[in-house]
């Protein structure tokens, strides 16, 4: 008989992230002979990424294309992607999480789940109302946190920031009525829900990758058989490839999009350049520990040192 | 309440006598003043967190981040103790079928096996949600302050365990018929652990055998529940996926709103703000021919605003506006129309409930549906008030004159009361305050006018009854909201939505069509459903299909809220109608009859709504938002 493995994901329907799902879906359909069907509900149906990981644990879905805000709920060691400007480059970070690779594997595997491939949702941003030059006009300024990030919001203000927890649909309300100022957010999202017209100017660099995992449960993937798990592996290789080398192309023409429409890109001023430094480096090591398991950070920050020694030799 | 008086009072003679079923009595009353005190406790701390949260926000620049998290799980516990309240005292939303049978032996038939299907639901949501406890215990996810989630969830079991105790001893006054809900319960238990051979059975029989005991009197929330459980049980799908659909929407972040916007009501239907403010729309507008039905319309609008049309308007002012109506010389088929509608007017204004719940469902900004059901509900408020002008004119009611003294006096000793909407509106519109927060500043403005300006609440007892009170209705609609989003968590399973989509974008090719289908469709879910479950369960079909044909996510919510409006006033679900039976003590039959014309009205308001898009995105443009 056939089976069907369901996969859930917040990505948008018809969305790049979607297309490539549909063709990874395709490709398994055909190493299995058939006898296996993905079945896909984008959009976020099924809920946000913490819900779709509880309805992974439950059984209720088998599979799904998670962003780092699920992946954490796994295992906290994928914080260590979120932490404010650790990563010089979108390339950077791949490097260090391919390097990262077997252990986060292994730490997903003790949760009951498998990693298929890795995601890849664009390079995050500080969208602002007024331009930000500086870590006191940061400071001084009201900034977007996600509503149950108790510790985080700790740690952020720690360092002199103002983090206001909501939730993701109180953003556009609190934009309108300058509740909040600041938002970390990837073109793609600041273009497609129209958040840059009321935080018009973009900091760069950016801030922190938006990363990604399509994950399987252990029960589901031992299931099923062995040319579709070589399928999925197959098809799972090509996604990244594809997820690292288009959406970055498709992120330069939304900030040429919002350009055209009024976007300001802004950067830290040389003289304030230290202070800058002092405060995401002070964040950073608030969560070392307390945030991020701090082997995990400690491995992260020697693949990121290694990064950066190679690429100066490169130069 | 007089049987709770008498258990709690010195043991008399016949207590004695009674023995051990007198401590048990005494038991069972000492639990539900636990559950009473908690429900209040949860109730209100969900309105004083967001406070403690804005006022350390201003003060210190820094808020509490755990409010948040915690109000949210405050939610779930209000629904199910409340719900266990309402399970208690026979107040679990339902069909009032049964009153139409007459006959003592069919009568205790129904209500023998009413009790068996609703002991067996809950054994089923018993079960469901104990399983994902355990699942969330083992993932050991924290919440906030080192409480893990699974100690907020654990309230959904016990909730639902005490829900369908109480099924157990309603269900008969003697041991065989509890024992026979007993055993449902215990067959419930067995059939949530999914036996293997269930997949072999189609679940269509027992999905039928549910929605015929749904129109015979088994409580919407257990019916939504079993159809779900069946559902999922026969594609083989744990049924642990039922509660953590329910407990998605329980902690979705501005549910919170509900709940504190409904206790508003509650606060102001203590005491006196009824009959302040009657008198100063009687001063203000009693002269105007039909002054006193204009002034009736305006006030139920006003109190259902607030009250989410939960039936709180009709219960709380519907007598003294009958009797006004009455004593002004209208005709009592007149006036029970007009009210039994009247208090279903409001549920287009903000902050009405169903468009915070649409908003939450359809994922649509809940401040743009606010500004874009203004003038949709003015609309019907004004149709009705021009309904209750034409009668005055017919049968010459009374109408006193205008006195600007009294009106004057009226004004000050009402002001509070009228500057309620005022602040509600700058409290969601002022960008200091999230929607929740908002609503909870609305409580504390609503509790100091009653307790402190007013003295209508003046001593603690009488702001626990209110909380109580409260969370009874609460958890009687939360619980739905609940049992609801496990059905749609089914159909969306099921692929139902894209499915529908397919097949109408197939046959259906004018958007105009499409409204028009949209309207029929809704009026027959408004006569099966309750608003809320309705909300629930079919919002995540039309909003797909909205999209495909190009109709404004909003102008979408207010078609079908206003839609839906109609649904109060239609059998056999017209929650409107059992109310207004009950309370004015008629007929349903004579209720039913006097809102015909007023339906027939709505419905034409509803049309207009429906075609002329301008009266929902005409503000919305104006306002910049569009
Ligand atoms: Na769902
Ligand atoms: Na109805």
């Amino acid at each position: 008989a056939q089976s069907v493995i369901k996969l859930t994901t917040l990505v948008p329907d018809g969305s790049i992230w979607h297309r490539i799902l549909i063709e990874q879906a395709t490709e398994v359909r055909r190493s299995a002979g058939g006898a296996v069907e993905i079945r896909i509900y984008p959009g976020g149906v099924a809920g946000d990424d913490p819900d779709l990981v509880r309805k992974m644990r439950i059984g209720q879905f088998h599979a799904a294309a998670l962003s780092v805000q699920g992946l954490t709920e796994i295992d906290e060691a994928f914080r260590v992607f979120q932490i404010p400007s650790f990563f010089e480059s979108p390339e950077e970070s791949f490097h260090v999480l391919d390097e990262l690779t077997p252990l986060l594997r292994q730490r997903l595997d003790e949760k009951g789940f498998v990693l298929i491939n890795w995601g890849y949702g664009g390079w995050a941003h500080l969208y602002s109302k007024r331009p930000l030059r500086s870590a006191a006009e940061l400071r001084a300024r009201k900034m977007f946190m996600w509503g149950g990030e108790e510790r985080s919001i700790r740690i952020w203000r720690a360092n002199g920031l103002q983090p206001l927890g909501l939730a993701s649909t109180d953003i556009m309300m609190a934009l309108q009525t300058g509740m909040i100022e600041v938002l970390t957010t990837t073109p793609l999202a600041a273009l497609s829900l129209q958040w840059f017209r009321l935080v018009p100017y973009q900091l760069d660099p950016g801030f922190a990758p938006l990363i990604g995992a399509t994950v399987m449960t252990k029960r589901a993937w031992n299931a099923l058989p062995a040319n579709a798990r070589d399928g999925f592996i197959r098809s799972g290789r090509v996604a990244e490839t594809r997820f690292r080398r288009e959406i970055p192309v498709h992120e330069e023409r939304a900030i040429a999009a919002m350009v055209e429409r009024g976007l300001q890109r802004t950067s830290i001023d040389a003289q304030a350049r230290r202070e800058w430094d002092v405060l995401v480096d002070g964040i950073a090591a608030g969560t070392r520990g307390e945030l991020v398991p701090a082997d995990v950070y400690d491995q992260a920050v020697r693949s990121r040192a290694r990064y950066r020694a190679s690429s100066r030799t490169a130069q | 309440m007089r049987h709770a008086a008498a258990a709690n009072g010195p043991a008399g003679p016949a207590d004695r006598a009674d023995g051990p079923r007198g401590s048990i009595r005494r038991l069972h009353e000492t639990g539900a003043g636990v559950e009473r005190l908690l429900a209040g406790l949860a109730l209100g701390l969900m309105a004083v967190l967001p406070l403690v949260d804005m006022g350390t926000r201003w003060v210190a620049g820094a808020g509490v981040p755990a409010a948040r998290p915690l109000v949210q799980h405050l939610m779930l516990w209000v629904a199910l103790l409340g719900a266990g309240l309402a399970a208690r005292e026979g107040r679990l939303l339902a069909l009032a079928t049964p009153q139409l049978i007459t006959r003592a032996g069919p009568r205790r038939v129904l209500r023998v096996l009413t009790g068996m299907f609703l002991t067996a639901a809950c054994a089923l949501l018993f079960r469901s949600a104990l399983a994902l406890v355990a699942l969330e215990r083992e993932a050991g996810t924290p919440l906030v302050l080192g409480i893990p989630v699974w100690v907020a969830q654990a309230i959904m079991p016990a909730g639902f365990a005490l829900v369908g105790l109480r099924a157990i001893v309603r269900t008969s006054d003697d041991v065989p018929g509890r024992a026979l809900a007993a055993l449902a319960g215990a067959a419930g238990v067995w059939l949530a652990t999914g036996p293997a051979w269930l997949e072999a059975v189609p679940a269509w029989p027992g999905v039928v055998a549910v929605i015929i005991m749904a129109l015979l009197g088994l409580p919407i929330f257990a019916a939504l529940g079993a159809v779900a459980a069946l559902l999922f049980l026969g594609d083989g799908i744990p049924l642990a996926a039922l509660p953590a659909e329910s407990y998605r929407l329980a902690v979705s972040p501005t549910l919170a709103a509900i709940p504190l916007f409904t206790l508003t009501g509650f606060l102001l239907a203590e005491g006196n703000a009824a009959h302040r403010l009657l008198r100063v729309f009687q001063a203000l507008f009693g002269w105007l021919p039909g002054g006193t039905a204009v002034v009736m319309v305006l006030i139920f609008a006003f109190f259902t605003v607030l009250t989410g049309g939960s039936g709180v308007t009709i219960l709380a002012l519907g007598g003294l506006a009958f009797h006004t109506l009455r004593a002004d010389g209208y005709r009592d088929g007149f006036t029970m129309g007009l009210l039994t509608s009247s208090a279903s007017l409001g549920l287009l204004l903000p902050p009405a409930l169903p468009l915070i719940l649409y908003g939450i469902v359809a994922q649509v900004s809940i401040e743009d549906l606010f500004i874009g059901g203004l003038l949709p509900g003015l609309l019907l408020i004004g149709m009705t008030a021009g309904w209750g002008i034409r009668e005055g004119l017919r049968s010459g009611t009374a109408r006193p004159p205008f006195r600007a003294r009294e009106a004057f006096a009226a004004l000050r000793d009402a002001k509070w009361d009228l500057f309620l909407p005022v602040f509600i509106l700058v409290a969601i519109f002022g960008g200091f305050a999230t929607l929740v927060e908002a609503a909870a500043l609305t409580v504390a403005y609503a509790f100091v006018m009653q307790a402190i300006i007013h003295r209508d609440i003046a001593r603690p007892r009488d702001l626990g009854r209110v909380l109580t009170r409260a969370s009874v209705v609460l958890g009687g609609v939360l619980v739905i909201l609940a049992a609801a989003m496990g059905l749609t968590s089914y159909l969306v399973d099921a692929r139902v939505p894209m499915a529908a989509v397919e097949w109408m974008q197939q046959r259906v090719h004018s958007p105009l069509v499409f409204l028009l289908l949209l309207n029929l469709l809704l009026l027959a879910v408004g006569c099966m459903m309750d608003i809320f479950s309705a909300t629930v369960v079919v919002v995540p079909l039309l909003v797909p299909l909205g999209l495909a044909y190009g109709i404004d996510p909003v102008h979408l919510g207010i078609i079908f809220v206003a839609n839906l409006e109609l649904g109060y006033l239609t059998p056999p679900v017209g929650m409107n109608l059992f109310l207004a039976a009950y309370r004015f003590e008629r007929p349903l039959g004579e209720v039913m009859r006097s809102v015909l014309p007023l339906l027939a009205l709505f419905a034409a308001g509803v049309l207009l709504i429906t075609y002329v898009p301008w009266l929902t995105t005409g503000l919305l443009e104006a306002t910049g938002r569009r």
